[in-house]
């Protein structure tokens, strides 16, 4: 099946199979390595994406039901070599350690911002709530959301 | 005096944020060689049983599908997956592929086919027929005579016991013995990247295996016993770590991946999904422990023993060391001078035991701490300082024999928590009435430094200043994410004054790593490699300045190094950099700026981590909600402070986890109830507090720049200081991790 739709403001045209996750036509088909699996159920956020502007776990949706969508994966943040301000305060504030996470937590957060310009602390952990990370405690994620709004 | 550092303890960003954050970093599985076949394993459904007959007609008729393995196709070599170096040995009873499975978990058969796809649909396709055994899922029903042996003629797998003084005539005659009995459960490690594993064999017959990995050395010396092939002819590269926690320390996937590309001839991506990673991998071994504690009236501890029963599920692997390190840590925090320790592991159908952050500290400090609050409570005390009155002061020995206690400072941690979170006042406020009810506890922990005083503890570094102004620290190191090659830039930066990012500090590999004993386990790798790094870093530098001497025709004395530059103190006016004047030592002496050393851990201090929780208690629903964590750590000196934070942060997050939701549950039948993160429940975002840090920075003699651990002890004292807070609130007495929902209700009824 032909899978015709936007990433990273790129127009893709891609073969998938009928069963195929989105999350597997990204990684395999295109490249985006960026969108990892942590469960394959949509509880830890790995597979984080924004589709149509809205922060969407990867694992649970098939890659035909992206058909005609937008979609932006981390590596649609930066923009002619510029990083993102989510980028550069993830950076700033130590809220990364292994990594593995990160995507998924910068398209959560950018989805929210995208929405919500000037979130509260609370509605941004509300925003990563199916973000999942073991390694930081959220802390550091956190102020660097709120620091990034700041700026 | 303090020393003023200029790259010591301060915030120096991660060398490798900017790849993660951009999402161009790649893990074992965004790898892609070419001709790369993908394989997974179908992991047992039953949790004892003989397999009478497996059926892979069906899988290897499927289109795609290059072999399917069962235990008929592997090698018979019994290994145990933690052994870490040649010298030492544990039972082995694990192998690649089983007959006999012992767990819900355990590896029955592997396919390997072109796609992900077709390995899926082939792994349903396999029939396994079972011959089912009775089933052991707890340490009571493991010890019971007669009943089913796991391994051999006895459940019971290790038994020791460690003591100081004469601890029973002192509790039988004691006027007042507090007895309590705390279970805590399997914790499932969590790292988000899932076990994975890349191998591949040239045209020589090498094998090549890449692994998110703790320790090279061992996965070598492992793929080399299970295969029986040999270790030099494996090469390992430690890939990026996606989170380990010890969950990847112990090799389970390498040994598998390297027969399969030595089988099929092609690069091999052995892939887990989350449910073989929870039921397949490692768990944090379960315990029960029985701790009294003789005091008198004043709440000094007159004596203490300990009865710890682990269970440690169906396969050995470190099932001798996790009491052993329980039993150590019993003899580090407080002066007691008639303590026993007995530690015994048990065999039992379930999730099988490993390294996990802490490695046995969560487990023995929820026992003691929890036994030392329900002392307070018996004598009217505050727990803060009936602890006070008991603590080890600085450069006291382990009555034991242990290594030196070196400058531990947990009364200092205590002293400032108290004060910072003003424990006092919050403490003596009376407790609501109505649904909601705030607790306020504490609890303390102590941990280790590396393996020194019990296991070879060294690592040899290589250091070359080049000719184009770097500095490259050679070694075995495996940066986990916390920030192990910073911490590594840092040391180097401050001895050789020139700036960390002038310094490059390659990961393990082994075919180009000096060897190093024990890699990234038992919270070595700043106290021990980072005395390394400082040390080879000192002897290159005596290297450069007696080079530059002959260079510049000057004494020894007349040079001078500062931010990255050197010359004669009496020619100002000619200054080089480093690359400048090693260029200048390869033309005109021929010689070279390298230095090879290898350090030898020289103790094992004590280090403390001290929790201060309030907790809102909701009795209507029994939920427990962390308002607040306060984290005083000894650290010695932090390296990079912001690293210091994160590993503190992390761990208060895996050990809220252990205090109020993480369970591996496990019924009767040895199924595993909780399969995935639906199920098995780690604290997201709204749910975590911030965690405060504080720390003590009284440096420790022996460890780099007075540095010493906080990987591990940070995982360890709030669930203790959080039960203590529930109990506090309610005035109950829990003694169950994790307090749920269930168990907070039920013990409210009981109270009634």
């Amino acid at each position: 099946m032909k899978l015709e739709f936007i990433v990273n403001d790129k127009h893709e045209i891609i073969d998938v199979y009928p069963g195929e996750r989105l999350l597997d036509a990204l990684r395999n088909k295109l490249g985006l390595t960026s969108v990892k699996e942590g469960c394959g159920e949509g509880e830890c956020g790995a597979c984080t994406i924004i589709m149509d502007g809205a922060a969407v776990t990867s694992c649970t949706i098939l890659a035909m039901q992206a058909k005609g969508k937008e979609i932006i994966t981390t590596e649609g943040l930066e923009k002619s070599g510029e990083l993102d301000i989510l980028q550069e305060s993830f950076m700033k504030n130590g809220a990364i350690q292994c990594g593995y996470c990160t995507p998924g937590m910068l398209m959560s957060s950018k989805a929210l911002l995208i929405k919500n310009p000037n979130p509260t602390k609370e509605e941004i952990k509300r925003a990563i709530e199916g973000n999942l990370c073991r390694c930081t405690g959220y802390t550091k994620i956190i102020n660097a959301v709120l620091d990034a709004i700041e700026r | 005096m303090k020393e003023k550092f200029k790259y010591i303890g301060k915030s120096i960003r991660k060398h490798d944020v900017k790849e993660k954050v951009t999402g161009k970093i790649k893990y074992a599985g965004d790898m892609k060689l070419g001709g790369m076949l993908y394989a997974k394993m179908l992991l047992s459904d039953a949790a004892h049983a003989n397999i009478i007959n497996i059926d892979t007609s069906k899988a290897e008729a499927l289109k795609g599908v290059v072999k399917v393995f069962t235990h008929r196709d592997v090698p018979k070599n019994y290994y145990n997956s933690h052994k870490w170096y040649k010298g030492v040995d544990f039972p082995r009873d694990e192998l690649i592929l089983t007959e006999k499975v012992r767990h819900v978990g355990d590896r029955v058969a592997i396919v390997v086919a072109k796609d992900m796809e077709t390995v899926e649909r082939a792994l349903s396709l396999i029939k396994v027929e079972y011959e089912r055994l009775p089933v052991i899922t707890s340490i009571e029903d493991a010890m019971k005579e007669g009943t089913t042996y796991i391994h051999g003629l006895s459940n019971k797998a290790f038994e020791k016991t460690i003591k100081c003084g004469d601890s029973s005539q002192i509790l039988k005659e004691a006027e007042m013995v507090f007895e309590d009995v705390i279970t805590t459960p399997k914790q499932h490690h969590a790292a988000m990247e899932t076990h994975i594993c890349v191998a591949e064999q040239d045209s020589f017959g090498n094998i090549t295996v890449w692994s998110p990995c703790q320790v090279v050395f061992q996965v070598q010396l492992i793929i080399a016993e299970a295969l029986d092939i040999p270790l030099d002819n494996i090469r390992v590269i430690k890939t990026i770590m996606g989170g380990s926690f010890g969950g990847k320390g112990q090799p389970i996937l390498e040994p598998i991946c390297a027969f399969l590309a030595m089988e099929t001839g092609k690069p091999v991506q052995l892939i887990t999904d989350r449910t073989q990673s929870i039921i397949g991998m490692r768990s944090r071994n379960a315990s029960k422990i029985c701790v009294k504690t003789a005091v008198d009236h004043e709440g000094k501890i007159l004596a203490r023993n300990i009865d710890a029963d682990i269970d440690i599920g169906a396969y050995y692997t470190n099932g001798s060391a996790v009491p052993m390190a329980m039993g150590k840590k019993s003899f580090r925090m407080y002066k007691i001078k008639d303590q026993t320790f007995n530690g015994r592991s048990y065999f039992t159908n379930t999730v099988v035991g490993g390294a996990c952050r802490g490695y046995g500290s969560p487990q023995i400090h929820a026992a003691t701490e929890i036994n030392i609050d329900n002392i307070a409570r018996g004598l009217h005390m505050d727990p803060a300082e009936l602890r006070l009155k008991n603590f080890v002061k600085p450069y006291d020995k382990d009555p034991t024999g242990g290594p030196d206690l070196g400058n531990a400072r947990v009364i200092d941690c205590v002293e400032r928590g108290m004060k910072v979170f003003k424990w006092k006042k919050k403490r003596s406020k009376a407790k609501a009435k109505g649904r909601f009810v705030r607790g306020f506890g504490m609890a303390c922990a102590v941990h280790g430094n590396g393996y020194h005083g019990a296991y070879p503890d060294f690592i040899t570094m290589t250091m070359r200043i080049t000719n184009d102004n770097a500095v490259v620290l050679k070694s075995a190191i495996h940066d986990q994410g916390c920030g192990t090659v910073t911490t590594m830039k840092q040391i180097v930066g401050e001895v050789l004054d020139i700036h960390p990012d002038k310094v490059i500090v390659p990961q393990a590999d082994t075919a180009f790593s000096p060897y190093d004993s024990a890699g990234t386990q038992a919270s070595r790798v700043t106290f021990v490699c980072g005395g390394g790094a400082k040390k080879t870093a000192e002897l290159a530098r005596e290297e450069l300045i007696a080079k530059s001497s002959v260079i510049l025709d000057c004494k020894e004395d007349n040079i001078t190094i500062k931010d990255g530059f050197i010359w004669n103190v009496e020619d100002e006016e000619n200054k080089f950099t480093f690359g400048e004047m090693v260029v200048k030592i390869q033309n005109e002496l021929e010689e070279d700026i390298e230095v090879t050393h290898t350090y030898k851990s020289p103790a094992n201090p004590g280090v403390y981590a001290v929790n201060f929780v309030e907790v809102e208690v909701d009795r209507f629903t029994g939920l427990v909600k962390v308002i607040d964590v306060l984290a005083v750590h000894d650290i010695g000196q932090a390296i990079n402070r912001d690293f210091v934070e994160g590993q503190i942060q992390g761990g208060a997050h895996m050990s809220i986890g252990l205090a109020l939701s993480e369970e591996i549950k496990i019924d009767r039948m040895g199924r595993v109830g909780t399969l995935n993160f639906s199920k098995y429940h780690i604290i997201n975002a709204p749910d975590m507090p911030d965690v405060r840090v504080e720390l003590i920075e009284e440096g420790e003699a022996l460890g780099p720049f007075g540095a010493k651990s906080v990987g591990e002890v940070c995982a360890a004292a709030t669930a203790p200081a959080i039960i203590n807070a529930i109990n506090d609130a309610l005035d109950i007495n829990i003694t169950d991790l994790p307090a749920t929902p269930e168990r907070v209700l039920k013990a409210i009824r009981e109270k009634g």
